[in-house]
């Protein structure tokens, strides 16, 4: 954002010609391959690039936590010094005292059998930050700079008992103890639903400019960084491909990966922001205007505002696009039956003897050929929602229909419930732990063809690897990986043969959970593309769970967003996606980030007075 | 992130958790006993009645014997009778040692239990530190050595072991006596630690060879772990970083193992006890064995299992204590 300015600033951390090679039993892997970065006080840099591109091992250098077999070249300099002539010693003194690191896995990176309080003292100890008696003082006083409510009560407590938000501001807690020059933060907010990444990136906002502590933030996030870097720097394979302002870089990328990195992140057409905070303001029909600035938001202290907790149990809200479209602009297939039908559907849990509903008298039709988005964040019920209709979580109350056909204990089918079962395909989220690893690619797509009895009990193996082939061809895979092991694909590429199973047997419906959460934005890109391509190839219809709301927007005629057990709104995803009526969904768009700087200023804009209303 | 596939942990309070656990220990004990029962008279239809009065004994004496105990009634008749003894804390009376069961296991149960906690001790001392040793030099000279040491003395039997220390020890050296030492009372045996040198470290050998490898896996594992990289990067040596993280995270599965190793040991101490003469519970079993004394056999055996399900109870309250993921969903 101000080159000029940082570049008559002194870096405090510079970076010149580093290389980084894994000595392996196959060779020489080289990592990193001769970057240059220079980053000054103050600043977010954000180091972006997908899975493999040398980010993450770019910024474990910088702290000399990369393991043995890693040879690194080249010099970095931390105020001056350079950081590989240190002794061992002297390198701990700067880690977690200068240097900070927040990392990707909130739910592991922090000691499963630790007091919270005791690893936070632990830095502080290390570095003499503070006599031994006040040490937990300061560790509570942390806890509650980072925003954990009860700081005293949770220093007590252990890790499994935050949630993974909280688990993060803990480890932010734990970089922030010695007030360290810089901060490095690998994928901070990856593993965190959308609204709790939006709170974090706040936090993370509001550091920089605070303390003057400078952020190197690793992320193949373009939304987050949109939201917080002051520079970017693109990485592709090893080498730094793209270096700049992150408005510049972001709105005209000038790399050319940089441009297909930009492409492949699904975007949301923009929102009508001023009309949405308009409405959550709580003075329906008045418009605020929100162009960069945001006006003072006449917040009518006497009323709660319609955003507050009540108000998100606002009774829910169905667009004209609710139903389903109609069979004549979607049925492909004869019969009139939905593919999916929930009634009331209600899931409870029973826990310490307190009932849990996780899905609470939900209804939603899917129609033949159509697909619906289901968004929401963790805990929303959206899974439960797709395990109720596969028929493995058992039912409370109401009922769901597959193709006409009631979803009940796999012990009761009959003969056409059976039938309908399996014109069911599922597509989960790992490609890479829902493949059995002994099994080849062309086992692991012919299962249900096996399973099922495609053909007759007697179908020849002949048939069904040609069979097979098809289905390689139709998820754009090389017919000669039939004989591979899941092992020796990438992750889109497993993911592909996921979607070929899905489609083996021809489903009519396909209950997707987050099928591309876990792929680099390029690779989702193509597997939904693959997706889009089947679906109106064969026409089946699909459940699309996803925490996503662009990859949503770009591939379900509807979508349904579902808050605490409950479909809060349903509609068409160009109306919902762009107009949300319903407070949650509204504070949901705005807390997903858009890689387009000036609608990202909006959405902040639009999150400020969002979370106004309800406090 | 979830998914479609989570499946419900079934969760309960400290209280439920052991009255469930009690409640089924008491089951599996029972079948146990049914199970041994049912064994010694399928091994043995003719009864233990030759074997307690020898090859000569005419079938008068034959018969007398099998009334007197019980042996002419049907076999679930028997059992129930035991389960009744049993019920009144009766285990009955040995047919060969003059004394009843509980006595005769009463003496000799401390004394095993004593060699079996020092061999543990003493096994523990060296296991533990031995595979963080090998786990912080995984692949170097030291791990691989300790490793093939390990391996050769694991896939030792025991009494080749105990012999071969036996022969180098006490006949060569003549540092240490074969014979174990003799007494009543767990305090007579005590006095005399020279004898229980070598039964102590043929037991230890087999233990620290098992024990090492569980802490060595257990500590590579959690070297692994995000955590250590997280205190790696608060600046925290190495060296503290394992004492201080890893060390008690390791720890946590290999004393779980321990807790249903019990009965394996039990199985050693059988060795052991007969090969350096031991006065303990292993000889008894294994003098029982051999003069077919039904009621020790039972006896023994059944304090076997309760020492199972102690153990494996034992382990997981441990588990339960030093892991706080665990303790509120113990089930």
């Amino acid at each position: 954002m101000s080159s000029e300015t940082t570049t008559a600033r002194e870096p405090v951390l510079e970076i010149t010609d580093l290389t980084v090679d894994f000595h392996t039993d196959n060779g020489v892997i080289p990592a990193v391959k001769g970057i240059s970065l220079n980053l000054y006080p103050g600043e977010v840099l954000a180091l972006v690039g997908e899975s493999g591109s040398g980010k993450s091992v770019t910024s474990m250098a910088v702290l000399r936590l990369l393991p043995g077999t890693a040879k690194v070249g080249g010099t970095i300099r931390f105020a001056g010094n350079d950081l590989a002539t240190l002794s061992e010693a002297k390198m701990n003194g700067v880690r977690g005292k200068d240097i900070a690191m927040v990392f990707q896995e909130p739910m592991t990176a922090l000691n499963p059998t630790m007091r919270i309080g005791e690893q936070i003292t632990e830095v502080l100890l290390n570095h003499d930050m503070c006599p031994k008696d006040q040490a937990w003082e300061r560790a509570v006083e942390l806890l509650g700079r980072v925003g954990i409510p009860e700081p005293e009560r949770r220093a007590k407590g252990f890790p499994h008992e935050l949630s993974g938000g909280q688990r993060q501001r803990v480890v932010i807690a734990i970089a922030l103890a010695c007030n360290p020059r810089i901060i490095i933060a690998d994928e901070p907010t990856t593993a965190l639903d959308v609204t709790v990444q939006a709170e974090i990136l706040d936090l993370i906002r509001g550091l920089a400019a605070e303390s003057n502590t400078a952020f190197l933030l690793v992320t193949h996030n373009m939304g987050v960084v949109a939201d917080v870097a002051d520079r970017v720097a693109v990485m592709f394979r090893g080498n730094l491909v793209e270096e700049g302002p992150a408005e510049r870089v972001l709105l005209a990328p000038e790399a050319d990966y940089s441009r297909r990195l930009l492409d492949a992140v699904p975007k949301l057409p923009e929102a009508a922001w001023s009309e949405i905070a308009g409405i959550a303001e709580g003075v329906p029909g008045q418009i605020v205007q929100i162009d960069g600035v945001v006006s003072e938001p006449a917040v009518d202290g006497a009323t709660p505002g319609p955003g507050s907790e009540a108000a998100l149990g606002q009774t829910s809200v169905r667009h004209d696009g609710a139903t389903p479209v109609t069979e004549a602009e979607f049925a492909r297939e004869s019969g009139t039956e939905a593919a999916l039908e929930l009634v009331e559907a209600t899931v409870q849990y029973t826990r310490k003897g307190a009932t849990f509903t996780a899905l609470d008298a939900v209804s939603l039709t899917i129609a033949r050929g159509e697909i619906v988005g289901l968004v929401g964040e963790s805990g929303s019920g959206k899974s439960t929602l797709g395990r109720a209709a596969l028929g493995l979580a058992p039912l409370a109350g109401g009922h769901v229909n597959i193709f006409g056909q009631p979803v009940r204990d796999r012990a009761l089918l009959n003969r056409r419930e059976r039938a309908a079962r399996a014109r069911v395909g599922v597509i989960f989220q790992d490609p890479g732990s829902s493949l059995d690893p002994r099994m080849t690619i062309a086992d692991c797509i012919a299962e249900p063809l096996v399973v099922h009895g495609w053909q007759g009990k007697r179908a020849s193996s002949a048939l069904r690897r040609k069979r097979v082939a098809e289905l390689l061809d139709a998820v754009e895979l090389p017919t000669d990986f039939a004989d591979r092991y899941p092992h020796e694909l990438s992750g889109g590429q497993r993911q592909r043969v996921g979607l070929a199973r899905s489609i083996a047997l021809e489903p009519g419906l396909i209950i997707a959970d987050e099928p591309t959460s876990a792929l680099d934005v390029s690779v989702q890109a193509s597997v939904l593309a693959v997706l889009r391509e089947l679906q109106e190839r064969y026409g089946f219809a699909c459940l699309f769970i996803s925490h996503d709301l662009a990859v949503v927007h770009d591939i379900a005629h509807r979508v349904a967003v579902m808050y605490r057990g409950g479909i809060v709104e349903e509609g068409l995803s160009s109306e919902v996606l762009v107009r949300p009526q319903h407070e949650y969904s509204k504070r949901l768009l705005a807390s997903a980030p858009s890689p387009d700087p000036v609608e990202q200023a909006r959405r902040r804009a639009a999150r400020a007075i969002l979370a106004e209303s309800v406090a | 992130m979830s998914t479609l596939t989570k499946t419900k942990r079934p969760r309960g309070n400290i209280g439920t958790f052991l009255a469930r656990r009690i409640f089924q220990s008491v089951i599996v004990i029972l079948i146990v006993t049914l199970i041994v029962f049912s064994l010694l008279h399928l091994a043995l239809p003719q009864g233990p009645a030759l074997g307690v009065l020898g090859m000569q004994a005419t079938q008068e004496q034959i018969d007398a014997f099998n009334h007197k105990n019980g042996f002419d009634l049907p076999l679930w008749q028997q059992y129930l009778n035991f389960l009744w003894q049993l019920l009144h804390g009766d285990l009955g009376a040995s047919f060969t040692l003059n004394k009843p069961v509980s006595v005769a296991i009463g003496q000799r149960l401390p004394k095993t239990m004593a060699l079996a906690l020092i061999g543990m001790i003493v096994a523990l001392i060296v296991a533990i530190p031995m595979g963080i040793y090998q786990a912080t030099r995984r692949g170097k000279i030291g791990d691989v050595a300790l490793t093939a040491w390990n391996f050769v003395i694991y896939s030792t039997p025991s009494f080749f072991l105990g012999l071969i220390l036996v022969i180098v020890f006490s006949q060569w050296l003549r540092w240490f006596p074969a014979q174990a030492p003799q007494g009543s009372t767990v305090g007579e045996v005590l006095a005399n630690p020279a004898g229980l040198v070598l039964p102590v470290l043929t037991m230890a050998l087999g233990i620290i060879a098992t024990f090492s490898r569980y802490m060595r896996s257990a500590t590579i594992d959690n070297l692994s772990e995000d955590y250590v990289r997280t205190a790696r990067a608060k600046g925290t040596s190495v060296t503290v970083v394992v004492t201080r993280h890893v060390v008690r995270n390791s720890l946590t599965p290999v004393i779980a193992m321990l807790g249903y190793y019990l009965p394996v040991m039990f199985g050693g101490m059988i060795v052991v006890e007969s090969l350096f003469n031991y006065p303990g519970m292993g000889l008894l079993f294994w003098t029982a064995a051999q003069t077919s004394d039904y009621p020790v056999l039972l006896g023994c055996v059944l304090i076997i299992a309760i020492a199972t399900v102690v153990g494996s109870l034992l382990a997981d309250l441990i588990q339960a204590l030093l892991d706080p993921r665990t303790r509120g969903e113990l089930a």
